[in-house]
């Protein structure tokens, strides 16, 4: 991976992590509001969740350079 | 009657606004891959000015919020460059020391003659 397409994928990340965990925070405080009588813990599960799918989202995204290139070498063996 | 139905249309409309919220959510991409999120970010971006605008005129404020100035700071280059500085003054640390410590025995050479 060149150092171009890395930084390209860090700040993939990154802004799709600012997103994910805003999505989950939103998502979080209208069903704490309309459903849960405005506890706290829906927000927290919400944020949590959309932390949780940008790291998975960026682990893919950072790992499927290598995974391509083995297909490749499976292919020619 | 309308005591008996209203519970039921007080959760039918959490439901339906909750719902809409989770639809909006996925349906707009925020909750796909990381382009889609980025690709998101960016519609994002561009629509908040002409959005701000139309708010500031509908309000009767046109000449109240000044232009957003832009911004040229970038974390990365005062990184890059943090890093360079640094560096920098660690390779010429040895030679700088050396230089002081004899500028400083002269002196002190030149106090006892």
């Amino acid at each position: 991976m060149s150092e171009k397409e890395l930084g390209r994928k860090w700040d993939r990340c990154l802004a799709d992590g600012v997103i994910k965990i805003g999505t989950g925070l939103g998502l979080g405080i209208v069903f704490s509001v309309l459903f849960f009588k405005r506890r706290t813990w829906p927000i927290s599960l919400g944020s949590g969740a959309g932390l949780g799918m940008a790291y998975a989202n960026c682990q893919n995204d950072l790992r499927a350079h290598y995974l391509r290139h083995r297909g490749e070498k499976e292919q020619e063996q | 009657m309308a005591a008996r139905i209203w519970p039921f249309l007080k959760l039918a409309t959490k439901v339906t606004i909750a719902g809409g919220a989770v639809y909006v959510a996925c349906d707009s991409g925020l909750l796909g891959s990381s382009e889609q999120g980025s690709e998101a970010l960016e519609k994002a971006k561009a629509a908040v000015p002409p959005a701000l605008e139309e708010w500031m005129k509908y309000f009767g404020l046109e000449t109240q919020l000044p232009s957003m100035p832009k911004i040229e700071f970038s974390p990365v280059k005062s990184w890059n460059s943090g890093v360079r500085w640094t560096i920098s003054k660690l390779s010429e640390a040895p030679t700088k020391t050396a230089d002081y410590s004899n500028q400083g025995l002269q002196y002190v050479k030149d106090l006892i003659k």
